[in-house]
Parts: structure tokens; sequence; C-alpha cells
């Protein structure tokens, strides 16, 4: 039988993960001593695969890997075509408005201009407020826009707060939170359902705080 | 300026070769099957007004249609989809037809994707329409036809069994604003557990409440039917469940038994769909590869209400897994290359022309000396050379000398 494909988002969602495996009991050695390797056995039924967030979501989308593991961010960022179908409880975080400090990002007519590494959570955003902000997208470090005086705020992830802190920046609003999903391609959902909704039930046990009650 | 004259645009491609055989071969399979059970072909325009997509009927979301502005300034698409155009055509030049009439349809949709996701934006689809016919046998006629057509072509698929109006029966009663059913639809569409148990949470429990809940859930084997029996709400679900049991037996009983699934929470968008859906998967395929189901409303937009009930199967996805599945020989080369020899020409075509009458395969020699011939069949693959002169002689092709590379760089540009 063919092992079932998970793809993970490599770093700290695959850690929490191969955690959780372990927790239920999988060999998770040949992902711990994975060398270069991106395909990697678990037990003998689940095969990982370690790829990048966003491609996590395109290998599961077209059903190259049955399942992935993915931040909401990246599900809100490029959209979603597949079953979500747990929220796994680590990687919280949340998308946030961020600006200067004091200054009321809100205030006067002028136009508003918003960096984002997410720039469709960013207008998604404020379409839901029927507002007309321009929208510039930045790949690393958004803090800077505010700063150089290129946008007004930015959209971003905001675990502690520090990084905004340092640069005289605060969160003006929350967006949404935050959390990894186990996401499932639809037509292994209906081909394996079995082995899945067996593997999604442990995985949502083992999710379980410790001692945490069952919902 | 940049010429764009090499390239196609993004989500279309050629077919070449084995490929085009691929979907031709599909094509074939589908319509004869299709034919033989009485359903006629149609052609729908390339290029339809606006208006026939309504995406409040259709659901075809207005994004991911190509539209252009015909002489008069009107809006127009190119065809997002079959099933539309012809209910228009049925709603108007076939409406005084005796009912119930059978239609089939094989022709490319387009729709536009976000880029580099790998999805096509031209695809080839391939489907019937059974018109002015609702009804146990009508459903039966479709499924079945479905089931054999694509039996014919990947005997391994998977069938899904759904009914569009279980959701519809439970939503109705609970107490919820059109915003949050349409909510609550979208995450059991994406079968988002946690998300629809903190939207349930907010209400009242009660019966209803419960069967949301499990909806998503309620999908694999014919054990669904138990699970789904107390959560029938209403009169209305009950008849509907213990209908697609019917139905499903009826399919067991062909011995489709372990192929047969059942969901319950099909819940589409672009759903014009009334009462049972269903859809077919294969291994080593990301989505459906047939989809189809009941619309009885959907001709009442087009002001000659009657029921249907329709497929459609995606070409390409089917040739793609013909070939995979190595169910396509490779395309290959003729039999015989017809070289005539000087003041021959004439004769050596007609020759060719007698060899295909008999069923082989031939080219014509384009060349004017032998030696190229012999050298072109080589490249080509071709096995024989039938020498048109006086009279008819053939030759084996001798193996040819040229260096390797030129036969591997002859047989690309062939």
């Amino acid at each position: 039988m063919k092992p079932l494909r998970i793809a993970l988002t490599k770093g700290r969602l695959e850690k929490d993960t191969v955690e959780l495996f372990e927790k239920i009991g999988y060999d998770c050695s040949a992902v711990r001593n994975k060398g270069r390797k991106l395909i990697l056995p678990v037990g003998d039924r689940i095969e990982v695969v370690l790829a990048k967030a966003a491609d996590v979501i395109t290998y599961v989308e077209h059903g190259v890997c049955d399942m992935g593991v993915v931040g909401k961010d990246t599900i809100m960022e490029n959209g979603s075509r597949f079953y979500e179908v747990l929220d796994l409880g680590f990687g919280k975080c949340r998308f946030a408005l961020a600006g200067p400090k004091g200054k009321n990002f809100y205030e006067g007519f002028s136009e508003k201009t918003v960096a984002s590494k997410y720039p469709n959570v960013t207008r998604a955003f404020f379409e839901s407020k029927a507002m007309d902000v321009r929208v510039i997208k930045i790949e690393g470090s958004v803090e800077l826009a505010p700063l150089l005086g290129l946008a007004d705020a930015i959209v971003d992830i905001v675990e502690t707060g520090s990084t905004l802190k340092e640069n005289g920046l605060e969160v003006k609003e929350f967006v949404a939170d935050i959390s990894a999903r186990l996401i499932v391609n639809t037509a292994s959902m209906k081909l394996r359902k079995r082995e899945i909704e067996e593997l999604t039930a442990q995985m949502e046990r083992a999710a379980q705080p410790e001692g945490g009650a069952n919902l | 300026m940049k010429k764009y004259n090499k390239i196609t645009p993004e989500g279309t491609k050629d077919l070449l070769f084995e490929d085009c055989m691929a979907h031709r071969k599909v094509e074939a399979i589908l319509s004869k099957s299709f034919s033989s059970r009485g359903f006629q072909e149609v052609v729908t325009p390339g290029i339809e007004f606006y208006d026939v997509m309504d995406p409040e009927v259709s659901g075809i979301s207005p994004e991911i249609m190509y539209k252009t502005i015909d002489r008069h300034g009107r809006l127009v698409v190119l065809r997002p989809d079959s099933t539309m155009p012809i209910a228009r055509l049925t709603a108007t030049r076939l409406q005084n037809l005796p009912k119930p009439i059978r239609l089939y349809y094989t022709q490319a949709v387009y729709r536009s994707h976000p880029g580099l996701t790998g999805r096509s934006d031209e695809s080839m689809e391939t489907g019937v329409e059974l018109l002015g016919a609702s009804g146990r046998r009508a459903d039966l006629e479709a499924i079945l036809t479905a089931v054999e057509s694509l039996s014919k072509c990947v005997p391994d698929f998977r069938l899904e069994l759904g009914h569009a109006g279980f959701f519809r029966a439970i939503a109705s009663q609970l107490p919820i604003s059109p915003e949050e059913r349409e909510r609550i639809r979208e995450v059991i569409e994406s079968k988002n557990y946690a998300a629809l148990n903190s939207i349930l949470d907010d209400l009242e429990p009660s019966l209803p409440v419960t069967a949301m809940r499990r909806l998503p859930r309620l999908f694999g084997g014919e054990e669904v039917f138990a699970a789904a029996e107390p959560l029938c709400v209403t009169e209305e679900a009950k008849e509907m469940l213990d209908y697609l049991r019917s139905l499903y037996q009826d399919l067991a009983a062909l011995g489709l038994g372990s192929r047969l699934m059942v969901d319950l929470s099909l819940v589409q968008r672009n759903d014009y769909y009334t009462g049972i859906v269903f859809s077919a998967y294969a291994e080593n395929w990301g989505d459906a590869i047939l989809a189809g189901g009941r619309y009885d409303n959907l001709l009442a937009h087009f002001d000659a209400p009657m029921p249907a009930i329709g497929f459609s199967v995606s070409v390409t996805a089917v040739a793609k897994l013909m070939l995979k599945q190595g169910r396509i020989m490779p395309v290959e080369a003729p039999e015989v290359l017809v070289f005539g020899e000087e003041g021959y020409e004439m004769k050596a075509l007609l020759f060719a022309s007698e060899l295909a009458e008999k069923g082989k395969t031939c080219e014509n020699s384009v060349f004017a000396s032998l030696e190229e011939a012999e050298k072109y069949a080589a490249l080509r693959g071709i096995r024989k050379i039938a020498l048109v002169g006086e009279g008819v002689s053939y030759q084996d092709v001798p193996f040819y000398s040229g260096s390797r590379n030129e036969a591997e760089d002859g047989r690309k540009t062939v």
C-alpha cells in the first residue's frame, strides 16, 4: 500500500508536527537525522515531505501530497481548494495592523499606504472595511517600510510584538488569529478516507493540551 | 516592444502526438458511448453573452470568466461552462421538441485561474444533459451512463453520490441569516470542523445543530446512511436519504459496491444542483474527473421550466490518466514510404492511395533521390520503402549510418 504523503512546512511547524507524531508513537528518526533529504519515512505508513509553506498548499492542491501541515496565514494568503480538517493548536500567532506609535492610522482623508508580505490578506482586510488603500508587497522586514516613509502601516504576523516595539511601532488592530492547520487533498480524502481519518483523529488527540478538556 | 509570437498564453498549450491522440481517443470512446444511448451531439458558441452565465444562477464567479466586449458594447465571455449554454439552447430553440431531450457535447471551456499554479485555463470537457425528465429512471440513466462511459477509459475509478438538498434541509431548520448560512456552507465545503464548531457553538443546542455539526463527516461507504438516519431533521431530509440509499443499492447490485461512496456534505458553490449529485475520482488525480447532478430549477431562469440532469467529464484528466496507465499506445511510424521514380510521381501517389484503401499506413516521399528517401525513412522509423516505377517493388530500409546525434536531432524536428 502506498504510504500517506504529508507535506510539512519546513522549520518550526515541522518540528512541532514531528513532536506530535512522536507523541502518537511514530518513529521519526529519519526526519530527525534527515541530512539533505526532502522525502522521509515516518513509521511505515507515512511519508513526510519537507517544503516551504506556500508549496505545501500547492502540493496538496495538486494531490501529489495527500495531506499537509501549514499555517493559517499561508492559507489566508493563498486561498484554499482543499479540506482544512484540523486546527493543530501550535504555531499560534496573529495577523495585525501596525503603525508608528501614537499616530492614528484611520485619521484624515489622505490615501493610506500599507506594506505587507501578505498582500491578499491585507487587501481582503481593508475590503471588509470598504477602505481603499494602496497595498505594497515587501519581501522581508516589513517594519522598515513605515520607518523609511514608504508606508503608513503594515499588516504582518505578530507574536510578542517586541520587533514592533523596538522600531517604534505598535499594534493598531488585530486582523486574524493564526495557528497550524492540517489540510487534506479533496480526492485523497475520498479515496483514502479510513487512513486519513485515523491519522487525523490521532493527531487531534495528541494535539490536545496535557490534561486539558477534550472538546 | 516585446513580441509574444513564440509562446502561448499562460494556462494554454499545444497538444502534440500522444497527448493529442489520447484526447481524441477519450472523446471518441465517450461520444460513441453517449450516442449509442440516444444522446445527440450539439456544439454551442465559444463566445456567449455574459448574461447567459449569470453568476447568481451559475455560481461561476465573474473573476474567472474571460470577458470582452462585442461591437455594440455588450459584455461577452469565452464559454466557462457547457451546461448554461445548453440550458439556454434547450429553453429557446428546442422548446417544442418532445421530452425528454438527450444532448451531449465535446467542447473546450475557458476559466481564468491565478497564474503559476499549473492549472489549465482551457480544458476539454465532454458530457451529457438529459432534459425534461425527472425521477428515478432518469437519475439512474444518467449515473449509469456516466459509469459505463468512464469504465471504457479508466476502469478503476470511485463514484461518489450525494444530495444537494440535504444541506438545505438542515440549514432551513437553523435560526441563521443568509450570511451565516453561506459561512456555514463554506466551512462545510472545506470540511473545516474547527470553524464549523465555533459557529455552531453560538446556537442553542438542538437536533439541527447536531446534524449540521456531523454533516461534513457524513461521507464514506454504505454505513453513512445509518449514521445519517437519526440526523434527518425533516420529513424531506428523510425522503432524500431513503432515495439516495435506494440508488446506492441499485448501483451496488451492478457490482459497483466497492467503488461506491456517499458524501452528504457536497455543497459546492457553483451549485445549480437541486437533487442528487455525483462525481468520480481516480488514483493519481487530485480532483474529480467527472461531476454531475440534477438541476431542476436552472431552465426556469431561461423561462422554460423543466427538470434536468447531466454530467461532464474532464477529457484532459481522463486522457492524462490513460497515458499514465499505459492505455494509449505510442504513435507509430507509417508502415511504408512510397517513393516514385522520376516521371512516376503521380503513379506513386495513386499507389499510396491504394495502400491506404487496404488499411496500410503510408507516407509519400517528397524527396527526389532514393538516397534521401532512405535517410528520411530511417530517421522517421519507417521500415519499408515501396519503389514505384514501371512496376512496384519493396525494399527494407537499410540501417541508417549517419551519426547518432543527427538521427536524434532529426527525430526531434520530425
